[in-house]
This record gives structure tokens, sequence and C-alpha cells, in this order.
């Protein structure tokens, strides 16, 4: 097993509202090893996304609060970092995209000043970049000027056709699948080493789905990249990721090859997931789903929180929580059906 | 639609608009019971004095056609005479309306000087120190009147500190720099005389300041409250999510979105301020169209009132148009058309 370029460590998460602590992450864990296609699927409000905004820290404290765990890159802590550092991290080591490309575009300015700034910012030495009043010097233009060939360079990897007059449109002027792509660009200015795509497909149309999808893999292939993928959707998970994470309730449940977790679920939740895929053959009215609701985030179950649903639920499911069971060589399942260190 | 067109369409609209004023204010100012020229000729006037003066102003004509005479006028460039001084009010307007002008525009800078940063300093600070400092501050001097504290900084900052003048827009004993705009800070810097500059920026600094209160609090809350919205959209989280400084994010993502409803109050006030500066040109001895216009309003000398309405008229359908090119400079969603 190569060295993980990120380790995520019995995460918790919590935060204040107006009705009490919601425990949104209860100890998550999640391994990406260096060219991993990650996907962390879980149903809505399971904590993907917070998850997600957790790692290049994103989250207000307050009302948020980590209460424990390590998020570990490249071996390094990234909680323990001081904030003002954080900034840095992200422009040189992250590349992050939203799930709707429309919202995620500053719509008053253009593409070229847009990316031409991610390509700045991103730089290794950040400090060298012209504040807003010195702009205007020669120098200054200078150092746009060639940020934006390297901002039309990106646009081609992304697959913008027409890019240098593309460059100079403002968002609004672009369509759905071609602003993710800008935002892919943009994340991939600073060449990061991982790139956290949060339901980056989700506000598409199936057709711009599947381009996307297949831009991200191919940006694998090309840059060698680490992608953190999250999405609801199985079938994105199938035709992406090499591996999988299936979250509830704030839990990293399971994690898997794509191959394995398909053909050998092993905890309840996922064989459940798995089984209310709709297929070709599912007649009208025979979707399965799993009974019971997600649990309340402020009041949530002990033990394993999926126990109340759990149709091959065991004594002790509901007073200890199951520590990771191996399946197979890297397949983990967090459940009592599979004794930990096994 | 291009930018010119779209200027070109405002302007031609500026005409009806400018018609219907001019007939509204004519109709009001000669349908208020009361007669200017029996308060004009004075008490012991006779019939025969004022029956020539009505016919020096053409007021023994049909309202009409002393509508349409004036209005002839009007486009002429005589905009008629004052009732009680003869004096002609395109001389007067050229006299005291550069004069408010220049304080009005003076407050609205100074407004939107210091509100803008305060707002967005508020804003990045919400429900901390430096918010509760902007929010007391604001909340402070548009809490006094006006008038009051107009007197009170003169008193303090003129009278006894001696910091400034206690009132005037240049001293009596100097001549003012030549006019070319009437605005004294901007025809002494077109004269190159630095000395008339700090001279007036000595004058205007004081009832400036006290004018801009209102509009000050009112931008600073706005700007805040955009900012607070603009904070929480998506391309902000996703501007720092690449490590876009968080510097750049405010100053230039999000300040550039909040402005817009920023812009609207600012041109709102605008016309608020030349209103209120009639006040404190009053306390300040400033001499501008306010004491001007509050004499021709309370004698009914019906030909300054005029042209004063239609000044500020044509003054505040400008800001408009304006702010309107403004907004489309912003935000290129916001097609002219």
């Amino acid at each position: 097993m190569s060295e993980a370029l990120l380790d995520i460590q019995d995460l918790h998460l919590e935060f204040d509202t107006f009705d009490g602590v919601a425990k949104v992450l209860a100890g998550v864990n999640l391994t990406l090893e260096r060219g991993d296609v990650l996907g962390l699927v879980g149903e809505t409000g399971c904590g993907k996304s917070m998850t997600a905004l957790a790692i290049p820290r994103l989250i207000s404290m307050p009302p948020g609060r980590i209460t424990n765990g390590q998020i570990l890159f490249n071996g390094e802590d990234l909680l323990q970092r001081p904030t003002g550092s954080m900034q840095q991290f992200r422009a040189r080591h992250l590349g992050m995209i939203f799930q709707d490309p429309t919202t995620n575009l500053n719509p008053l300015f253009t593409i070229r000043e847009q990316l031409v700034d991610a390509v700045l910012y991103q730089q290794a030495n950040v400090k060298s970049v012209p504040g807003r009043w010195r702009g205007f010097l020669p120098s200054a233009r200078q150092m746009r000027k060639e940020a934006q060939s390297r901002a039309i360079e990106l646009m081609g990897l992304v697959g913008i056709p027409d890019a240098e007059l593309r460059i100079n449109d403002y968002p609004h002027q672009f369509s759905g699948g071609m602003r993710q792509r800008v935002l892919i660009a943009m994340a991939l200015a600073g060449e990061p080493d991982l790139l956290i795509a949060d339901e980056p497909t989700t506000a598409l149309d199936v057709t711009i789905q599947a381009q996307i999808l297949r831009l991200i893999r191919s940006l694998v292939h090309q840059l060698g990249l680490t992608v953190l993928l999250i999405t609801h959707n199985l079938g994105v998970v199938a035709n992406t990721c090499d591996k999988v994470a299936v979250m509830y309730s704030g839990r990293v449940i399971e994690q898997a090859p794509v191959r394995d977790l398909f053909h050998q679920p092993a905890h309840p939740y996922t064989q459940g997931l798995i089984r209310a895929v709709p297929s070709g053959s599912t007649s009208r009215g025979g979707l399965q789903g799993i009974p019971g609701l997600i649990p309340n985030l402020i009041d949530p179950p002990q033990g394993c929180r999926f126990h109340p649903r759990c149709p091959q639920v065991l004594e002790h499911c509901a007073s200890q929580v199951p520590g990771p069971g191996a399946i197979g060589s890297d397949h983990l399942a967090f459940c009592h059906l599979y004794p930990e260190g096994a | 639609m291009n930018l010119r067109l779209y200027l070109a369409r405002r302007f031609l609209m500026l005409a009806p608009l400018l018609l219907g004023l001019s007939l509204l204010t004519f109709t009001i100012s000669r349908l208020v019971p009361g007669d200017p020229v029996g308060l004009a000729a004075g008490p012991q006037a006779s019939v025969e004095i004022q029956e020539a003066l009505r016919k020096q102003f053409g007021l023994d004509q049909p309202l009409p056609i002393q509508y349409l005479s004036y209005m002839r006028g009007v486009l002429q460039g005589d905009w008629g005479r004052s009732l009680y001084t003869r004096r002609d009010v395109t001389e007067a307007l050229s006299v005291f309306f550069p004069a408010t002008l220049e304080l009005t525009l003076a407050a609205v800078l100074l407004a939107t000087a210091l509100g803008v940063p305060a707002g967005v300093i508020s804003a990045m600070y919400r429900n901390q120190f430096p918010d509760h400092v902007a929010r007391v501050i604001s909340l402070f001097f548009v809490s006094f009147p006006a008038f009051w504290l107009a007197m009170i900084m003169q008193t303090v900052l003129g009278r006894y500190a001696g910091l400034v003048p206690i009132g005037r827009r240049f001293p009596v004993i100097m001549s003012p720099p030549p006019q070319v705009t009437g605005l004294y800070l901007v025809d002494s810097l077109l004269a190159l005389d630095f000395a008339a500059f700090s001279i007036a920026l000595n004058h205007i600094l004081v009832p400036a300041l006290v004018l801009s209160f209102g509009a000050l609090a009112s931008i600073t809350r706005i700007t805040r409250a955009s900012m607070i919205e603009i904070l929480e959209r998506d391309f902000v989280r996703s501007a720092r999510a690449i490590g876009i400084p968080e510097r750049v994010v405010i100053g230039k993502y999000v300040l550039r979105n909040a402005f817009i409803a920023t812009l609207t109050v600012i041109s709102l006030n605008f016309g608020w301020l030349m209103a209120g500066a009639i006040l404190i040109e009053t306390i300040f001895d400033w001499p501008g169209i306010g004491l001007y216009a509050v004499h021709a309003s309370l004698s009914l000398d019906f030909q300054p009132i005029m042209g004063i309405t239609i000044v500020y008229g044509v003054l505040f359908s400008l800001v408009n148009i304006l702010t309107d090119v403004a907004y489309g400079i912003l935000d290129p969603r916001i097609r002219y058309g």
C-alpha cells in the first residue's frame, strides 16, 4: 500500500442549531491514495458535502465545530494548520468544483478575469501578485498577459472550443456544461494534487453529465490527478470511479474498489442501496426502498446509526459503534456482522 | 442595443417629462390662492400700479397664453425675472445653483467614501466589534436632527477649535476662482490655484459632512446587508476553494456585486440631499439655491419657482440616467433598452 494522499481519521463535526447540536459527522474515516478516483456516495444529508468542505476548511466556525479527528494530507494534519495559511494550501494543492455551474461563476466578471485570477493566485509565489491598486502597473499587465495564455491553454485542456474568443465572454453567455468546464479549468489552474468534485453533474442534463465525467476521467490520466467525487448517483460511481466509499448519517460505513462494492456489497445499508437502483426490468411500482427514514442528526441512534432500519440487526448494534472489518483487499465495512480486525 | 442609442432615447424621453413637470408646476403655482402681484407691489400700491405690474409680467393674458409664452422664453434662454428683485432667473440660478450642486456632490462623495468601506468592514466582521462600532456611529449621527448637529459642529469646530470657517463658501474679501463650472473646488483646480482649492475645501468640509450623515447611514447599512447577502453566494465559496486570497474575494468579487444595491441608494440619496441642503445652507450661510427657493415659494414668485423646479427636474433625471448607465457597466447582464 503506497502512502495515502488524503487520510481522514475519525472526523467529528458538529453544528450549533436552534434545536440543539447537530452531529453532522460522527467519525468519518476515508483514505485516498495518489491517483485514486474515489466516489463518495450516500443519500441527502448523510454528510458527503460536509466532508468535502471540511478538507479545505471551508466550513464556517462558528456555527460549525470540529470536535475530533484528523485530516492528513501528505501526512500533515490540515486541522493543525494556522487559518491564515489555508488559502495558500488551497491554491497550491487543491481544486474544487461544485454542483451548480451557474451560481459558482461570478456573473459580473468575464471568464478571462476569473480564469486569469485563478492562474495568478495559484502560482507558487502568490506574494508577488500585485494587489488591486498596483494592478495598473506595466509589470502587472505583463503578468496578466502571461497568465492569460495559460488560461487559454487551460480552456483548451477542458475542451472549450474557440478559447481565444470565448475567454472574453461572460458566464451567462456560456451553456451549463461549458460553465462547468470553465470551473474545472479554474480548479486545475494551479496543478492541484487533489480535485474535490461535489456533485459536479447533478445540475446538468444526462448527455452533458456524461461529457463532464468523461472529461474528469481523461484529466486523471493526463495530469495524474487524485479525485474525490461526491455524488448520490451510483451510476456515476460505476462509470467513473475506481473506489467508492458509502456514507450513512455522518459516517463512512463501507469503502471498497468499485467492482467489489457492486458485486459483493457487505454492509446491509449498501446492499439496500444497490437493490434500490431501478434497472431496465424494474416494473412500475416495483422500486425497492430501504424501510424507515434517515436519522435525526440532533438525536441520532446510539451505536450503529443504521441499526433501527437494519434487516440483520444484532444485539450490540444499538450500543456499540462498529469498527472497520476487512472483507477483502482494500474492502472495509463498518458493521458488527464483520468483526473488527478480522 | 448600444449605449449611444440608449442615451439618445433616454434624453429624448426627457423632453415630455420636463414638459409635464413644467405644466404641473405652472398650474400649481398659478392656482394657489394669493395674488403674487399684490404681494410684490406692497400694501400701499394703487390699483393702477398693480395693473401696470400685471401687464408687465403678462399676467393679464389667459393662462394657456401665459404658459406658452413662458415656455417660448425658456427655450430661447429667457427664464423670466423675479417679481421682487427683478433679477433674471437664469442669472440668479447660474450663481446659486452651482453652490448647491457643489455642496450636494461633496456630501454624496463623502457619504460614499466613508459609507462603503464602513459597510464592507461591518459585513466582514458581522456582529463583531467593528460591526458594532460602525452601527453605533451611523445610528448616532443619523439620530440627531441635522440642523442641531450643524450648529454644534459649527460652534465646536469653527468657533472654539478654529479649525474651519464658520460659514460661507469663500472668504468675502477674496475673489473666488474664475468661474468655469461654478464649483469652486473644480474651478480652482482648473485654474491650478491650489491655495484657493484648500480654502474652498476648508469651507465645504463641515457643511458637506453634516449633510452627508443621513446618506452615510443608509449607504453603510445597505452596503453591509448587500455584502452579507453576496458573501453567501456559491461563487464566493468557489473562489475561496481554489485559493483566491480573501482580499481579492471581498474587494473585487463580492464588492462589485454588492455595489449595485449601494448605487441605487446613492442615487436616491442625491435627490434627498439636494432638498436637505436648504437647511444646511441656511445655517452655514452657504450662498446656494436654498434661500432663493424658500423666498420664491413663500412669496409666490412664480418664475423663479418654475426655474428652480426645471433645474432640479433636469438634474434628477440626469442622475437617474447616469445610474442606469452605471448599472449596465457594473452588470453585463443588464441590457440597455
